[in-house]
């Protein structure tokens, strides 16, 4: 993507900074700190993985979280038992092909690929576990200013639109 | 295969079993699809997915590649997708609008309703009968937007297969004030490693809910909603029912899977005003009931959508679930709907992939030998029978598993008899 570049408005955020961001929530993820990961979304937020383009309020969406719903996503995986979560994926998250578009004073549009490495740790007898999977999509990230004492940007919206989004999918409880 | 399909199957005096091949073995797999799959109606679309001349799907009935087509004129044709000169598909998207089918290998052509429009190089054919090398056509029937197709010809009429579970298709068509429902482009998509049956069985089972789903209820309890006691309890409500033909459906009164669809919507009175005018208000209780109906083999009506069973092989299956809008109710409604759906259902809802996960860990266990019955027994000495109709006497009850797997057996060993 070309950057339409406007010397008067300097962006905020530049790339170095948008992939510090986004390595550090791949390894809130990937370590499994789940609660710090969810408070670097703003209270307003959508967290969205939609199956076709289209109008959500139509078209179903595999995630379609506002803050509320993503809050139960965390609580069912760190404080229930959830069997598709039992035993708990283990994942890596890789980010790349960063850019960061709109980059304006209050907010902040970053693409980038999303790869991540999935598997089920357990008895490798078993169907379903010891499997390494692969998730690849595009991200599109609106980050906001957070408030004053808090983190600097905040988690707006998180779209990822996997490539096999309108694809039967495997068991996809873990956070992408 | 050790055993006959006749004896994978005990029916008898408060004795139901199923052996372990019916889910393990690929020869059972290969009659499955053969007797049941191609020798019976089998759901293939919904027209609201086809609404113009052209439009059509690619899908499979059992394992055999079919399209899903509307011709020029209006009318649905469900053909295999194989092209008649040397056995290649014809049609390789998922959905589309097209005027023609053409055989990507020697680009023969056919049109949307199979027919053989030309062949590449026509001189090298002489006296060719085009209208005999058409696409082959299934039978083909609706009801109520739903689309079936047989692949073998039968006797019995659609209307015939359908005339005992007519009746709670009806009510699920009704949810919409003006009778019609239209499905979405996209859809929740699973596969998973497991025989197709385990999701046949679960769909109906009201024994597993509490347990498969605890992490749900306690979603649920969080929000304020409902106590996990408050929804087991719901889940002890209503029945269970086996219909003839293998259909079934758990029965639940009005609000009593709430928690799981609970709207907090301020639509839902205006809604059940719609469903009050359009209805009267004792069929709008029985039209708010909460079913999950399976028309056998591979089709569920759920509250919230239309779920479909493609068996990939003996150990593989995707299911597809479409969130249905109901027609005539407020948009406010609709989106809710589809809200409360994508919380449980879906390849990343707090429900569904539970189900899933038990259906692989199902299959994993059947690959212990020695203890080859499944029980399927569970309230035969309470269930009664009332117009053919098998009545659990409490909702956890297996007369929904009974009445599919007794025609399992039926068509089984049916079609051995006569091929």
């Amino acid at each position: 993507m070309i950057l339409q570049h406007d010397p008067s408005a300097a962006p905020m955020m530049n790339r170095d900074e948008a992939e510090t961001l986004l390595i550090e929530e791949a390894r809130l993820l990937d370590e499994c700190h789940f609660e710090q990961w969810l408070a670097l979304f703003a209270d307003d937020c959508l967290y969205w993985l939609p199956t076709v383009d289209g109008d959500p309020d139509i078209e179903p969406s595999i995630i379609y979280d506002d803050h509320e719903r993503l809050q139960e996503r965390v609580f069912r995986i760190t404080q229930t038992r959830a069997h598709a979560q039992d035993p708990l994926s283990r994942t890596l998250h890789n980010i790349s092909n960063v850019a960061v578009v709109n980059a304006g004073r209050e907010e902040v549009r970053v693409l980038c690929n999303l790869l991540v490495i999935e598997l089920r740790p357990g008895d490798i007898s078993q169907l379903g576990l010891g499997q390494q999977r692969m998730l690849a999509g595009r991200a599109e990230y609106l980050f906001v200013q957070g408030a004053p004492g808090g983190p600097r940007w905040r988690i707006k919206q998180k779209k990822v639109s996997l490539i096999n989004r309108d694809l039967p999918l495997y068991n996809i409880t873990f956070i992408v | 295969m050790a055993l006959s399909p006749e004896d994978l199957v005990v029916d008898g005096d408060g004795d139901f079993r199923i052996h372990t091949e019916i889910y393990t073995d690929p020869v059972i797999f290969q009659l499955e699809m053969e007797r049941i799959f191609e020798s019976t109606w089998i759901y293939v679309a919904h027209e609201s997915e086809l609404p113009d001349p052209g439009d059509y799907i690619a899908t499979a009935i059992g394992t055999q590649p079919a399209i899903v087509s509307r011709a020029k004129d209006g009318k649905i044709h469900v053909m295999l997708n194989r092209c008649r000169h040397r056995g290649s598909v014809v049609c390789r998207t998922q959905r589309g609008n097209t005027e023609y089918f053409r055989c990507p290998y020697h680009n023969w052509t056919y049109g949307g309703d199979g027919g053989l429009v030309s062949t590449a190089q026509a001189t090298g054919y002489k006296n060719m009968d085009y209208g005999t090398l058409g696409l082959a056509q299934a039978q083909v029937d609706a009801y109520r937007g739903l689309i079936f197709a047989r692949l073998r010809p039968g006797e019995e009429t659609l209307a015939q297969r359908l005339a005992d579970v007519r009746h709670f298709i009806d009510l699920w068509v009704e949810r919409s004030p003006a009778g019609k429902i239209t499905l979405p482009r996209g859809a929740h998509q699973f596969v998973y490693p497991a025989n197709w049956k385990f999701q046949m069985e679960n769909g109906t089972d009201g024994y597993h809910g509490n347990y498969v789903h605890d992490s749900f209820l306690k979603v649920v309890e969080r929000a304020g909603q409902k106590t996990v006691r408050e929804v087991t309890a719901l889940r002890n409500t209503g029945s269970v029912v086996g219909l003839s033909h293998g259909d079934g459906f758990i029965d639940r009164p009005s609000g009593g899977m709430a928690g799981q669809f609970d709207y907090h919507d301020p639509g839902l009175a205006a809604y059940h005003a719609q469903l009050e005018q359009a209805y009267g208000s004792s069929r709008m209780e029985a039209i708010l009931g909460q079913r999950n109906l399976l028309i056998y083999p591979n089709l569920f009506l759920f509250e919230s959508h239309i779920r479909v069973i493609k068996p990939l092989s003996v150990n593989e299956t995707v299911v597809v679930m479409q969130p249905t809008r109901l027609g005539g109710a407020p948009d406010d409604l609709n989106r809710a709907r589809l809200r409360t759906h994508e919380r449980f259902f879906g390849p990343a809802g707090f429900g569904a992939p539970d189900d899933m996960e038990v259906f692989v860990t199902s299959q994993t266990g059947m690959k212990a030998k020695g203890v080859d019955w499944s029980l399927m027994n569970r309230g035969m000495h309470r269930e009664t029978v009332k117009d053919g109709m098998h009545i659990g006497g409490h909702t956890t009850d297996e007369a929904p598993q009974r009445a599919a797997y007794r025609e399992w057996k039926r068509l089984m060993t049916r079609a051995a008899e006569a091929p």
